[in-house]
């Protein structure tokens, strides 16, 4: 019984290769970007698509569906068809934190991701004529002065509050955290000084005015390449540990082949000399991963916010 | 002269074959996305940056440049022939130019909107070329306690857009405000007035509600009142504005230029605020405040320049700081940063024909979308001797798809077609939804501001009157208060709209 089983799963298996034979030269794939055009994951991806297409020899049209934090275009894939023609971006932590605590549109565990793409470690930013030079000189004046220190943010659990988070309890400080509704307009005010420090990506840091703005932490496990200069949090004493991972995903019952015909042709585009020198320009911190190495990082650092997460329930 | 040589510098970089052709390029595309509600600059920018790789940076930002302002020239001429605003800026260009389009002055609103536009562009630019770093200074002293106080001050001003009884105007800012709180709570996180659909977390998109409340219950009127019969369009007498205009309109244009350029400069700010603001001040210090929301020229030609001046000066932040202030600023820094760019002071020394090449071709694209839409006036005036039974099928079709194309999903379509609705509502009870939108503007960026600033100073109230500038406003605020609540400015305004009533 068992075998008689296994051999029509195998022939199931093998119609379906069969009918997907075509897989991707019958009609364009479509290109699901979380976010509205212009972000940093749809640069990104409107850099990729025109690699992907010549490896792939399919159209890849670039459809923004934005809103909620990614959790539209995630339902929209997992309402899609399981052939291999509808992908989409993924992004952490917003695709590991937004199912702490609330009920989700679709099931994170039915997407798979298919590659990621990039790593850009959080930083800590301070004006550069700041009194506080180091994370150390910051955290010590804000134990003296409990909730002195104001830190744009970027919301509730998004990178920097995140982030902040780790290093209130890492340090023992207590910090004001100042949401605003994007990294830009968190500069801004840093500039005109009416906040003490805020969150940026390395990648977004290595491309702003380095004579106005200065990093004095990086939330990596080691120094990224964009800023071999800049200590970790951890070098400086603090147990912060924080980055944006940016990449592409797909159903996971989009046959195995397919999807790893995907990651291939990431990986093949990622090291192509025409590719690397836009992503350098963009200054886009590359880290490919294979889908399979991607998602088994995942329960760690889903459990690591939710422990975050707990802290801002108790009240912070 | 340094400055001249500089320019002379910018002109020479700008005015490359090549350049000129990228700055008529995307002063055409401008122009044509502009007239499309819903398409937006942001999204075609966002469409056509990776393009630019493959151009030189010069070449690149300068097309980019071209479709932003294009779009505010182009912006104007839906909401002038069909009540239909292209773009959140031009939101308020509609409530008189439509007036105008209806008493057969069609022509005359589009030129004074173009020519309006031109001026302010070219002031804009030289302010931009000539106080950049100053004023880009004083822009970032306006931290979220400044906000507030401008934000207060502009709500009020707000009830100054509308005709009619001061309450109703009132009702409809608060009405503003609610829907303003729809999304996630950005201090919490926590969802708001959602009921549960994900499709409303980040809030309803301006252009849903404007399309819903000008668009469509446009429609609807109109088609109750005549039928498909179509809309009365009084003969179009002449299609150049008269010597009367031209004396109405010009210092319309000057106060519109000043209020465009300095909003402009304030992140967050742009040409949004500074076309609303700009009309209530035309309305505001005019003799003949009757007049607006009947065809005042004045009502077109401050807010077209103060949109436009708002666009050009929108770059100063950006150039001099590297600091966009809004979406469409954030793209163009993308731009920058594709050909390895950083905006900042250092680009003023390090690559002046950068700056100065840009600032060069904002003048020459300002030229040349005056030149595409004069000629083009005759053409869109003829649109409006199309049979509305044609005619409203395709405006509504346009509305679809611009809505559709915001975020590629249904809903906001029918979220706009609700709107539609209630905004029909609001015409039968004489309501306007000039003040809703800017309430529905200004409510988050009051609401989250007002948060940040109390946040910052641990609950201390104080810091709005401590800080110069947020003590300046508020006390405008109330001067401007006591003048609305004093009984002779009271009999006044009402008087002056008895005439409307009828």
């Amino acid at each position: 019984m068992k075998k008689i089983l296994a051999t029509s799963a195998l022939a199931l298996l093998a119609a379906t290769g069969s009918a997907q034979a075509e897989w991707p030269t019958d009609r364009p794939i479509e290109l699901i970007v979380a976010f509205a055009p212009g972000g940093g994951t749809d640069i990104m991806l409107r850099t990729l698509a025109p690699y992907l297409k010549e490896i792939l020899g399919a159209e890849i049209p670039v459809l923004n569906r934005p809103g909620a934090s990614g959790e539209i275009a995630y339902t929209a894939l997992a309402q899609s068809n399981p052939d291999g023609y509808t992908l989409s971006s993924l992004n952490t932590p917003g695709f590991l934190t937004m199912r702490i605590g609330r009920e989700l549109g679709f099931d994170p565990a039915a997407i798979c991701p298919i590659a990621r793409i990039v790593e850009d470690p959080g930083a800590l930013i301070v004006q550069a004529n700041s009194p506080y030079q180091t994370m150390e000189e910051l955290v010590a004046y804000a134990k003296e002065n409990p909730g002195a220190v104001s830190m744009g943010t970027t919301g509730v659990g998004t990178d920097e509050h995140l982030a902040m988070l780790q290093l209130e309890e890492s340090a023992g400080i207590d910090l004001t955290a100042i949401p605003f509704a994007g990294a830009n307009e968190a500069k801004t005010a840093l500039l005109g000084g009416h906040v003490t420090a805020i969150g940026l990506n390395v990648g977004e840091y290595s491309t702003a005015d380095q004579n106005a703005l200065k990093a004095i932490g990086q939330f990596a496990e080691e120094r990224s390449v964009l800023a071999p200069d800049l200590p970790t949090a951890k070098e400086q004493g603090f147990d912060v540990i924080q980055s944006s991972e940016r990449g592409l995903a797909t159903r996971c019952d989009v046959p195995e082949e397919i999807r790893a015909k995907l990651s291939d042709a990431v990986d093949q585009a990622l090291a192509d000399p025409a590719f690397l020198e836009q992503a350098g320009q963009m200054a886009l911190p590359l880290s490919y991963l294979s889908g399979a190495e991607w998602v088994e990082q995942m329960p760690g650092r889903l459990e690591r916010y939710t422990e975050i997460f707990s802290l801002i329930e108790a009240g912070r | 002269m340094e400055f001249l040589d500089l320019l002379a510098l910018g002109f020479g970089a700008a005015l490359t074959p090549e350049n000129l052709a990228f700055c008529l390029l995307g002063a055409l595309l401008g122009t044509l996305i502009g007239v499309l509600p819903g398409i937006g600059p942001t999204t075609t920018i966002a469409v056509l940056l990776p393009v630019t790789f493959f151009l030189p940076p010069l070449a690149g930002i300068i097309m980019l440049a071209g479709i932003y302002y294009g779009a505010q020239y182009g912006g104007s001429t839906t909401a002038i022939l069909v009540n239909l605003p292209g773009e959140a800026s031009t939101v308020v260009t509609a409530i008189d130019g439509y007036k105008m389009a209806q008493k057969g002055r069609a022509g005359a609103a589009l030129a004074v909107a173009a020519l309006g536009s031109f001026f302010a562009g070219t002031v804009a630019t030289f302010g931009l070329a000539i106080a950049g770093p100053t004023l880009s200074g004083f822009a970032l002293s306006f931290g979220p306690a400044e906000y507030v106080s401008l934000m207060i001050f502009g709500l009020l001003a707000a009830t100054i857009l509308a005709r009619g009884p001061v309450l109703k105007a009132i009702g409809m800012i608060l009405i503003g405000l609610l829907l303003g709180t729809v999304g996630t709570d950005l201090s919490t996180g926590a969802s708001r007035m959602t009921f549960g659909a994900i499709e409303l977390f980040d809030g309803i998109d301006f252009i849903v509600i404007a399309i819903g409340l000008f668009g469509f219950s446009e429609i609807i009127e109109n088609l109750e009142k005549t039928g498909a019969s179509g809309v009365k369009v009084a003969k179009i007498t002449r299609l150049w504005p008269t010597r009367e205009d031209f004396k109405r309109a010009w210092p319309a244009v000057l106060r519109g230029t000043g209020v465009g350029t300095f909003l402009g400069i304030l992140p967050g700010g742009g040409a949004t605020l500074a076309s609303f603001s700009a009309y209530s001040l035309e309305k505001r210090v005019s003799k003949r405040p009757a007049e607006f929301g009947e065809g005042a020229v004045e009502g077109v030609a401050g807010p077209e320049a103060a949109n436009n001046a708002g666009a050009q000066s929108s770059f100063i932040p950006l150039l001099t700081l590297g600091i966009p202030s809004n979406n469409m600023m954030a793209m163009m820094l993308s731009a920058f940063v594709i050909h390895g760019l950083t905006p900042g002071p250092q680009i003023l020394q390090s690559q002046p024909q950068i700056f100065w090449g840009l600032v060069a071709s904002m003048w020459i694209g300002n030229a040349m979308l005056l030149v595409i839409n004069l000629p083009l006036i005759g053409l869109w005036v003829r649109l409006l001797t199309i049979p509305y039974r044609l005619l409203y099928p395709a405006i509504l079709l346009f509305c679809c798809v611009g809505v559709y194309s915001l975020n590629n999903r249904i809903f906001d379509v029918a979220l706009a077609a609700g709107f539609g609705l209630v905004g029909y509502l609001f015409r039968k009870a004489k309501c306007e939804p000039g003040p809703l939108l800017l309430g529905f503007v200004l409510g988050p960026l009051l609401e989250t501001n007002l948060r940040r600033t109390l946040l910052i100073s641990q609950g201390d109230a104080s810091v709005f009157v401590e800080r110069p500038i947020s003590l300046t406003l508020l006390v405008a605020t109330a001067l401007l208060l006591l003048m609305m609540i004093v009984p002779n400015f009271r009999k006044n305004r009402e008087e002056a709209f008895k005439g409307e009533e009828a």
